[in-house]
């Protein structure tokens, strides 16, 4: 396959910051690629490298072959990007900050293609163009941004955290597009925090830590690296007793619960089918789960921190469990 | 709460307002140094009032001749000017408290805690009144300081320090008529500056002493809140009820501007926003198409002054021209600034350096603008498209370059139409084009000078770039008549523009001015190639 955007231990430093770590970043033609990672991981700064808007500290970058800080204005007439904080021109009305962004990628605005495709997004994402740019709020804001990206057909789609700022219904229009995109055959690589998101949309994944990739590969590939949660109806701890390839079993408010590796389901399910169990529960690892894999630790210690005490079970899967549940 | 609040305001502000202050203290300061070393003897001084009398349009950027000791002489100088600071100093600060923070959404913030709506602003009037206050006692010790009467130094800097108050006033209205901080500081400087002419043309159509130190300003002057300051007449009668009428003034306003606020919405202004344009104009395609877009109200503003500034420095050229023979003390002081050979030659050659002095403020405004859109983040959108960062600041350059154009021929045009019965008009033509291209070009020095401190400091492009303009106003324009040394005025690119003296073509600096903007430019230029974009966070 095709290589859009490639980095090899690309790092960034501001002072004494390390921005970006060694980050190895590999995006194919085609893909939706998930760029994972909280505020502060370095998600924006990579960007910035691969638009050749900040100047890398050391590694290499490139995307479409060419390198981003010589040939960013060649890389940008395929390129679209939303960034992650939408700013507008005050004075200028939103219909014509989508024009000028439009015409800027070469694009003859008086064409009937493009004046349907610009009025088909303000319809779908609900937008008036008439209101100048100060009026507008941070969702209107990324509207505007998003329909001028979508409006030019790019063979890339740079988007970072596109869906800050929309409500849920335009995120539900943002993802039909995203899909629109995938089909025509482009590349896009978005970036984001919302993990819900990642996973609908996405075909592969990497996850960025303090400037590095921890993980990357299709959600199914990912979904191999942690255990599936089995739970059912028990009323003591015997009911786990003799499952084969059990582990972290617990029995509490009447369910027991326990993990296995994705791969040895099969194994555990005649020997759950003998026993007659009610109420069987079995979830796959969502992503979530994958990201806390790598955050979760972060997030022990946060609490541990908060609550001034050593959690022992602060690796296992049910402590992370809860701990996802607390930060909602 | 309300500490924290004014706590927050000093905090932001202490630097510009030190800034201002001192400016102030310094014009002060100097002024009265360079009273007494240019017109040490009291026969100077009544000779160069009696000519001023004689020359209306002088008078009209002077203050108000109240006698010709050394004290009524420099407030004759300077009170116009020192209260110009103050109130340029006080609307500012009333705006970027009020609109400029609500327009940025910080307001919003602080409106929704037990601060509430009113708070803020009130605390932004007690920061402004303090501001105020510093800067008319510190001008007061300036003055008293140099063996002046002590009456006369603190009536100074009291209606100073009052003029300024009068204009928070206004700045802090104008804040909530318009929606927006830009908006309301052009609304408040056209005010500073219609109430300064009207303060002029009023001691202008006032009614002269028989010695001719003296003037009985019109009822006009009455309508001008540098009227007021101007009436106190420190040093002669040294009232201090007309400098009351500004404190008054500007606290009524105050109070208004509170007032006002509670009948509003946050964000929203008096004035209604129109609706903008559903699909741009066919000319809004490319990167400078913006850059013009964005700039080009302020450009016509600024070609507006010019043109003034043009029909001004011929129509006054011509006056001078009249009295020349029997004034020399006129041409005394114009020779100082002008250095050009006959007195209607210098007149236009000191009113193109007030031009030169605009262009270079479009221009500085004009790539400060790249500052602004660079921190407010609307520059990574347009590098982000297939723009080069190069091609980019290029844009700016350009359009600040053509705005000097504009401005330069607007001025020259006035100038030109306000020749037409002039008996030297042929020769005066000459002088204009000269002098006026001469500026343009040390307008010039300044765009370039502006895109070097982006590429190398981005962070201090607006702060760099305004001092560049100020210093070399304060000694291409001031410096003569404050009596600095002469070699200081040199470093103003305004001072050493081509001049034309009885004739005869003078060209000073101008290579110098030359090669500077080409190697600065392209300096700026080339180093863009390795800039990133640097946003404001």
């Amino acid at each position: 396959m095709n290589t859009i955007i490639s980095t090899r231990g690309l790092t960034k430093t501001y002072g004494r910051v390390h921005a970006l770590d060694g980050l190895d970043l590999e995006v194919e033609a085609g893909q939706v690629h998930g760029f994972l990672g909280p505020n502060g991981a370095g998600k924006s700064t990579t960007i910035r490298i691969l638009l050749g808007l900040a100047r890398k500290s050391g590694g290499t970058a490139s995307v479409f072959g060419l390198e981003p800080w010589g040939d960013a204005v060649q890389i940008h007439r395929r390129v679209a990007y939303v960034p992650g904080d939408v700013s507008v021109w005050p004075n200028l009305s939103g219909g014509e900050a989508i024009d000028f962004l439009a015409r800027l990628r070469g694009t003859k605005t008086k064409d009937a293609a493009y004046r349907a495709e610009r009025e088909r997004l303000m319809t779908a994402f609900q937008f008036d163009p008439r209101k100048k740019g100060r009026a507008y709020s941070k969702g209107n804001r990324q509207k505007v941004a998003l329909i001028a990206a979508f409006a030019v057909p790019a063979d890339l789609y740079i988007l970072d955290e596109p869906t800050s700022g929309l409500d849920p219904l335009m995120e539900v229009v943002f993802r039909d597009e995203v899909q629109r995109l995938r089909r025509s055959g482009a590349t896009v690589l978005l970036s984001s925090h919302i993990l819900s998101e990642v996973e609908l949309l996405c075909d592969r994944v990497s996850i960025i830590r303090e400037g590095k990739i921890v993980e990357s590969g299709t959600l199914s590939e990912l979904r191999h690296l942690t255990r599936t949660e089995v739970s059912f109806e028990a009323a003591s701890a015997d009911a786990l007793a003799g499952i084969p390839e059990a582990h972290d079993g617990t029995v509490e408010e009447g369910r027991a619960r326990f993990t296995v590796d994705s791969d040895s389901i099969p194994s555990v399910l005649p020997v759950l089918a003998q026993r007659a169990v009610t109420g069987l529960r079995i979830e796959p690892p969502s992503l979530e789960e994958l990201f806390l894999r790598h955050y979760g630790d972060d997030l022990a210690a946060l609490r541990a921190a908060e609550e001034d005490s050593s959690d022992a079970g602060a690796g296992t899967r049910a402590s992370r469990r809860a701990a996802a549940k607390g930060t909602r | 709460m309300f500490r924290s609040l004014l706590r927050q305001r000093l905090r932001r502000d202490w630097l510009q307002l030190l800034l201002w202050i001192l400016a102030t203290v310094l014009m002060a300061y100097s002024g009265f140094a360079g009273v007494a070393q240019s017109y040490a003897t009291h026969k100077d001084r009544v000779e160069v009032l009696a000519a001023v009398m004689a020359n209306p349009v002088i008078m009209m950027f002077r203050g108000l001749p109240s006698g010709a000791s050394e004290g009524q002489f420099l407030s004759f100088e300077i009170l116009p000017w020192l209260t110009m600071l103050a109130a340029l100093m006080s609307t500012f600060l009333a705006v970027r408290h009020t609109r400029g923070d609500e327009e940025a959404g910080r307001t919003e913030l602080l409106a929704a805690t037990p601060a509430g709506r009113a708070l803020p602003t009130v605390a932004t009037i007690v920061h402004g009144l303090a501001a105020n206050v510093v800067l008319g006692v510190l001008v007061a010790f300036a003055l008293a300081g140099s063996k002046l009467p002590a009456a006369g130094s603190w009536l100074t800097g009291a209606v100073s320090a009052t003029t300024g108050i009068a204009f928070l006033g206004i700045g802090l209205i104008a804040a909530q008529l318009m929606r927006t901080s830009r908006g309301a500081n052009s609304l408040t400087v056209w005010i500073l500056v219609g109430t300064f002419l009207i303060n002029g043309i009023g001691n202008v159509a006032g009614t002269p002493s028989d010695d001719l130190t003296r003037i009985s300003s019109s009822g006009l002057v009455w309508l001008s809140p540098f009227g007021w300051a101007e009436q106190a007449r420190p040093f002669d009668t040294d009232d201090a009820w007309p400098a009351l009428l500004g404190l008054g003034f500007g606290l009524v306003l105050a109070v208004g501007s509170v007032a006002l606020q509670s009948l509003r919405d946050i964000g929203e202004g008096f004035i209604p926003a129109r609706p903008g344009r559903v699909f741009a104009r066919p000319a809004l395609s490319s990167p400078h198409a913006l850059v013009w877009r964005l700039t080009n109200g302020a450009i016509i503003g600024w070609a507006v002054g010019g043109a003034l500034t043009g029909i001004l420095a011929t129509k006054l050229s011509g006056l001078a021209g009249q009295i020349s023979g029997q004034n020399p003390a006129v041409q005394q002081i114009l020779d100082k600034i002008g250095k050009a050979g006959n007195l209607e030659e210098t007149v236009v050659s000191v009113f193109f350096t007030m031009m030169g002095i605009l262009a270079a403020c479009a221009a500085v405004q004009i790539l400060a603008r790249a500052r602004q859109e660079e921190a407010h983040g609307t520059a990574e959108i347009v590098l982000a498209q297939p723009v080069g960062r190069v091609r980019w600041l290029l844009d700016y350059l350009l359009v600040a370059t053509i705005a000097i154009a504009i401005i330069v021929a607007a001025t020259m045009l006035a100038a030109f139409a306000g020749l037409a019965g002039n008996e030297d008009a042929s020769a005066l033509a000459k002088v204009v084009t000269v002098v006026g291209l001469g500026q343009g070009l040390a307008a010039c020095v300044f765009t370039a000078l502006t895109a070097l401190a982006f590429v190398l400091l981005p962070r201090g492009t607006i702060a760099i770039a305004w001092a560049l303009v100020m210093l070399a106003t304060v000694f291409g324009l001031f410096g003569p008549l404050f009596g600095l040394p002469e070699w200081t005025t040199r470093f103003s690119p305004f001072a050493v523009t081509p001049i034309i003296s009885d004739g005869t073509t003078d060209l000073r600096g101008t290579w110098w001015l030359v090669i500077i903007v080409a190697v600065v430019a392209t300096a700026s230029l080339s180093l863009m190639r390795r800039r990133e974009l640097r946003p404001a966070a």
